[in-house]
């Protein structure tokens, strides 16, 4: 997430470096940077298998509450609810219609020589297990994981395609424009909603599914920002002074111009990291979030939605605490970040 | 207690009677259900829940007992249940007289009495070629003449419900008879499911297009307001004829059949005024606005709440201590999943794939199924055939084919050569290509708990497991056309005989109701067989063999029967759970007085 | 150029973009949304039911026929029936927009007020602790998850303290918007006060830095004049234009509130139609939502030029 420093930058050179400069004093902006850092070292940390790597290994009873140091033989006795099996008779035979019954003889000495690996039971539960029995805590740092890079890709790919729409459009201008105006007109007047519904239908559930849903139907706002600037600035006189050096369209779209509006596409990134983050969870709801072998944030809170009433807390705890944080890390550092880059509206 | 609560209720109602000169005070029921209807004629819909309001409107023209189990059949609308006449080819049907179907403008002012015609009426109507109707099987390929019929209004593009048809009599205006092309000995139990029950067809036509809002039915309710998916509102109907509980089946050591002879036997029915029935798609708000006493009785508490209502059988104090009675059955349904028999990887008859597919399903921890994801409310099924059903054996028991055993499973799939060569931790096929099993299911909650259990049963004993997780109409699509490897799967009784549930490995129905794609000569032989025979320890040994055949070729793995709580508040009396009819409202009653007490309080 | 010219014109441009919207819809979900007539064929189906059933709905034609019945029906306002539940889908508009509504025009009315009220008030106070911990604690409510909201306060507050009904819905407009209505309401605005609040308060510091607000300071006007006279009417413009055109999103962006608390609105009406494939109600809802979406961009397109004589109508 570090900013690349514009070379090119004819109207601001030493913009980022101000704004760096006017952050540093900024304490709330520190700590919040402070909270991605550790956030995405965990996330990497994740990523290699270094933490919760086992985060779906059965390590203690179903809803094992949270404890420092678990009796897993009490728990697992307290498990048993529900309903009586009836009285079955001797298990049926088959052998006389079964194609496998010549291999019995052989299968029964195989499977006696089968050992099963087994998973030693966790003693450390800080937040408990969930009803298959993972561990809630790695279930949430392995969860972190999957939705920090579906925030940060999915918000990606969004300033992707809003910047290069936006770039060319007001770049532009004339039929191009008016193209690229058509448009984002249709993509606003659709319901969101309906839009990730039916992006979703289109591709087969996965990690990068998600992405692309919420990075194609987001792009929208940064597209409407890079067009205006591009409006604006493709008039400007170090854009003309490019032009007379003989620079070509593409260079001065992107070499020239694109530095200098690059703080307004930071700032909107990382509102679409945000926007990416919440809206992941409202997809798990909808049931097209991550598939079943990962875990998110997102799947862990639409399971959560039958565990409040029964008072299992931990999980809504653990992930929606988290990702409040999180949130609300990147939100105080983008508001930092826009005023340190914007210093005009801090008067 | 109960004695005392029901002195308490006479008292209540001898006030309440007394001051009935001035108002009398309605009887409004309140409920909810999961999912949301679909519309209220007969014979278009499938959905459970619209087939449950029908219940309540229609007259089949048999029923249930409300009490027997298992559900036996009873006559409704009709003198006596009919005898198989012909060896069960011929069924006479002789309407009571006096029947009159709820007030409609299509009737033109008058009062309309049901006759046979209408029973032939709605059988015809469930064969019409422009309905479409989803239960048109239940007739197809029966009746004498019906099948030419249809064939001929086909080509017309219309369908003829005049021409009379050889298997169709109408002796006199109330004795229908029937007869078919071959034995049946549960045809009978066609006539107690709504999707036959006698419509008028003046109101049919006068509805054409809306017949779905407009239901007209001789049954104890009518249809008041319908806001779609919102909100159903039922009002006795003035024009019912009236009944009383009749039970012989009864058991009076059952304190709920005790509650229900005491409550309301004698009594004229239907008791309750009004019925209100609200469509809530979320668990937690259905689930905590009945604890909040703003519904009087919850149908089918999901699993994951069970365990807290009812621990160990014994029902929770905070839930016994406001009264709420607690309702535990077992539903005459089955949780599968299927292969696809024709598929080169998982299908086929011989002992390789026989031993894929038995290694898989022992591989699969159907415990967890059942502890986990059904909280312990559920039983394990042993055989295709559930309790409550005629032909179900109790004794049955498929542990050594069914229950989990990787060590079996595993030994299973390294004798018929499924190892893994290349050290991925991923067995192959025999021929060294890759093995990897697609699993179809929808998404929704339910089915994400299913398919993580098997990534991770599969994943334990070596096999890949790619879950396909799809829209309700692409996952019925790709069942149907037969483009899936295993698949989840449901079936729900429509009438409680096995047969009900072994048509779906019946060779001939493959490409219908046979999904699975499942043909094994032996098997349809004993079906065939069995089709003949009325109920008997000769058809018991059938099925039985037929289920000893499912369990040696593997084409399911049984999954569990669910066990579901229904939920009443005190007030609400007469209250069972018939596990095939829902017509409850009927024989259910309410203390209004400590209805409203509650809900001020 | 004249107000009249200027909205025939711009309804004039509104074509090609509805045309757009129906191409776009019509493409995806013909292509994606999945074939109706297996749900409706129930549960033993077999392939010739499945035909006639795809007969009966018009999906065996071709898609330049479907697109034109399409299109005949948008402009004839027709919009046939509902597949899955034979109800008129005109029908399901009228019904569906009612409860909805009585939802959103209380979350924008009151969220609005609020967030102009504390914008102008940590304006005020920009930069001190008050202003901190207000943008603080605003910021902290839109981190939580909409979701994780709806589960704990339904729980909490409907069924544990019992302050509000768990859920529920009447005929009574009066008991829906008193009674029912609250707790959806405040839930909502929980979580979309926030992110208004600091645009809103961003639209008035940066008003607050124009140059004839340092002049009507220097002439000696009090700073509550200031602030309510020139820098509140001039960030009006945005905040309504803000406020406008969040309002067709809304439309169908509670469906969670509206799932959760049993409230029969367009938005769980239409998430239930998507995956239930029926066309007819997502298809209406879709259009006319994108031609309120455009009239509503027109109306505030004509009001500011009416609030700001300086544009004029071009």
């Amino acid at each position: 997430m570090t900013p690349a420093v514009a070379t090119t930058s004819y109207e601001s050179p030493g913009m980022w470096v101000l704004a760096w400069r006017r952050l540093r004093d900024d304490t709330v902006a520190m700590i919040s940077l402070l909270v991605i850092i550790l956030f995405v070292l965990l996330m990497i940390a994740s990523r290699l298998g270094l933490v919760a790597s086992h985060w779906n290994a059965e390590v203690a009873p179903s809803y094992a509450p949270p404890a420092w140091h678990v009796d897993v033989a009490h728990h697992a006795a307290s498990n048993t609810v529900g309903i009586a099996d009836p009285q079955l008779g001797p298990p049926v035979d088959i052998s006389d219609i079964d194609p496998l019954a010549p291999r019995y003889a052989e299968l029964e000495a195989r499977a006696a020589k089968m050992r099963e690996h087994k998973i030693p039971p966790a003693t450390f539960l800080p937040f408990g297990a969930d009803k298959w029995g993972h561990d809630i805590l790695a279930k949430t740092i392995k969860g972190a994981e999957i939705s920090v890079s579906v925030g940060i890709l999915a918000a990606l790919l969004a300033v992707f395609v809003g910047t290069l729409f936006g770039a060319l459009a007001g770049y532009s201008g004339g039929a191009v424009d008016d193209a690229f105006e058509w448009f984002y007109n249709i993509f606003t007047s659709i319901p969101y909603i309906l839009l990730i519904l039916a992006v979703a239908a289109i591709f087969s559930r996965g990690f990068l599914t998600i992405v692309l849903i919420l990075g194609l139907t987001n792009w929208t706002t940064v597209y409407r920002l890079v067009r205006a600037e591009y409006l604006k600035h493709s008039e400007r006189e170090y854009v003309r002074a490019a032009e007379a050096l003989g620079a070509s369209h593409a260079a001065r779209m992107f070499r020239h111009i694109l530095p200098n509006i690059s703080h307004v596409i930071l700032v909107q990134y990382s509102r679409y990291v945000v926007d990416a983050i919440k809206a992941e969870v409202i997809l798990s709801f909808l049931g097209l979030g991550v598939p079943v072998d990962m875990v998110s944030w997102g799947t862990i809170l639409a399971e959560t939605q039958e565990e409040v009433v029964i008072g299992k807390w931990s999980q809504i705890i653990a992930a929606g605490g988290s990702m409040a944080i999180l949130v609300t890390a990147i939100s105080m550092l983008t508001d930092s970040l826009r005023d340190a880059l914007d210093p005009k509206l801090n008067d | 207690m109960t004695r005392n609560l029901i002195c308490k209720c006479c008292c209540v109602l001898l006030i309440l009677f007394a001051l009935s000169i001035q108002a009398a005070p309605l009887k409004v029921l309140r409920t909810s259900i999961i999912a949301a209807e679909s519309g209220f004629d007969p014979q278009r819909i499938s959905d459970l829940y619209s087939t449950d309001i029908c219940w309540q409107i229609f007259d089949t023209v048999l029923g249930y007992d409300y009490l027997a189990r298992p559900a036996k059949l009873i006559p409704n609308i009709v003198r006596e249940l009919p005898v198989a006449e012909d060896g069960g080819r011929v069924y006479t049907f002789r309407v009571i007289p006096g029947i009159y179907f709820a007030d409609d403008p299509a009737f033109k002012g008058k009062k309309r009495e049901l006759v046979a015609k209408d029973l032939e009426y709605s059988i015809r109507r469930l064969r019409d070629p422009a309905l479409n109707s989803p239960y048109s099987w239940l007739f197809e390929n029966k009746i004498v003449g019906l099948d030419d019929l249809v064939e001929a209004s086909k080509r017309k593009g219309k369908m003829d419900y005049d021409t009379p048809v050889k298997g169709l009599q109408l002796p006199d205006r109330y004795t229908l008879r029937i007869t078919l092309k071959s034995p049946d000995y549960n045809f009978l139990y066609a006539f107690a499911m709504p999707q036959s029950a006698p419509v008028a067809r003046e109101v049919i036509e006068a509805y054409a297009d809306d017949t779905m809002a407009h239901p007209v039915g001789t049954g104890p309710f009518k249809l008041a307001e319908w806001v779609r998916k919102s909100k159903i509102v039922l009002v006795r109907n003035p024009n019912f004829r009236g009944a009383v509980l009749d039970t012989r089946y009864a058991d009076m050591n059952n304190p709920w059949d005790r509650e229900v002879v005491k409550s309301i036997g004698g009594k004229k029915l239907p008791l309750l005024d009004r019925v209100e029935i609200y469509p809530i798609e979320e668990e937690q708000p259905r689930y905590l606005a009945f604890l909040n006493k703003e519904f009087d009785v919850m149908d089918t508490l999901n699993q994951i709440y069970a365990a807290q209502v009812m621990q160990h059988g014994v029902v929770a104090p905070n839930i016994a201590k406001q009264g709420i009675r607690v309702f535990q059955e077992v539903e005459p349904e089955i949780i599968f999943d299927e292969f696809n028999m024709e598929d080169p990887v998982v299908g086929g008859y011989d002992a390789q794939h026989v031993a894929l597919r038995r290694a898989i399903i022992m591989g699969h921890n159907r415990s967890q199924e059942a502890q986990v994801i059904f909280r312990n409310f559920a039983l394990l099924e042993q055989s295709p055939i559930p309790p409550g059903v005629v032909g179900y054996d109790p004794t049955f028991n498929a542990s050594s084919q069914q229950d989990y055993n990787p060590e079996r499973a595993k030994a299973l799939l390294d004798m018929f050569g499924y190892i893994d060569r290349d050290g991925d931790g991923y067995r192959e096929q025999p021929d060294g290509s890759p093995l990897v099993i697609t699993y179809l299911n929808r998404t929704s909650l339910q089915y994400t708990k299913q398919a993580e259990l098997w990534t991770k049963s599969m994943k334990d004993i070596g096999i890949k497991l790619v879950n396909r997780q799809v829209q309700f109409t692409d996952m019925l699509r790709d069942e149907q056309a037969g483009k899936f490897m295993l698949a989840v799967s449901t079936w729900i009784a429509d009438y409680p005989d096995a047969q009900n549930f072994l048509q779906l490995l019946y060779g001939p129905n493959t490409g219908s109701a046979n999904r699975t794609r499942f043909k094994l000569p032996a098997y349809d032989r004993l079906y065939e067989e069995a089709l003949k025979l009325p109920d008997s320890p000769e058809r018991n040994r059938l099925y039985r063999e037929m289920c000893r055949l499912v369990l040696a070729y593997a084409p399911w793995r049984f999954g569990v029967h669910r066990a579901y709580l229904h939920l009443v508040q005190p007030w609400v009396h007469g209250f069972d759970r018939n596990p095939i009819s829902h017509d409850q409202y009927l024989y259910m009653d309410i203390d209004v007085a400590a209805q409203q007490a509650a809900i001020k309080h | 150029m004249n107000i009249t010219s200027f909205i025939l014109r711009r309804l004039w441009q509104m074509l090609p973009t509805l045309f757009g919207v129906m191409l776009l819809v019509f493409l995806l979900f013909n292509w994606v949304g999945g074939d109706p007539a297996y749900i409706l064929a129930g549960k033993v189906s077999d392939p010739a039911l499945i035909a006639s059933i795809r007969k009966q709905l018009g999906v065996d034609q071709s898609y330049f026929v479907q697109f034109w019945i399409f299109t005949k029906q948008v402009f004839t306002f027709d919009l046939g029936r509902s597949w899955s539940t034979n109800e008129l889908v005109s029908h399901v508009l009228m019904t569906r927009v009612g409860p909805t509504l009585t939802l959103l025009v209380p979350v924008v009315l009151i969220e609005t007020i609020i967030a102009v009220g504390c914008a102008v008030l940590v304006a005020y106070v920009r930069g001190t602790l008050t202003d901190r911990i207000v943008m603080m604690s605003c910021t902290v409510a839109m981190s939580i998850s909409f979701l994780v909201y709806i589960i704990v306060f339904q729980w909490l507050f409907g069924f544990k303290l019992g302050w509000f009904p768990v859920q529920g819905w009447t005929d009574s407009f009066w008991k829906n918007l008193l009674y029912y209505a609250p707790l959806p309401v405040i839930l909502a605005i929980l979580v979309d006060v926030a992110p208004s609040l600091r645009l809103y308060r961003s639209f008035i510091l940066d008003e607050m830095s124009q140059d004839y607000v340092r002049t009507a300071r220097a002439k000696g006007l009090s700073e509550n004049r200031v602030m309510l006279k020139h820098v509140l009417r001039n960030a009006t413009i945005p905040i309504i234009t803000n406020v406008a055109a969040g309002l067709p999103a809304t439309l169908v962006g509670l469906f969670l509130l509206e799932f959760f608390f049993s409230i029969p609105g367009l938005g769980r009406e239409m998430v239930v139609a998507v995956s239930n494939s029926d066309f007819p109600v997502v298809k209406a809802i879709t259009v006319y939502l994108a031609v309120l979406t455009m009239v509503i961009n027109l109306l505030v397109d004509v009001m500011y030029r009416w609030l700001d004589p300086r544009v004029s109508f071009r």
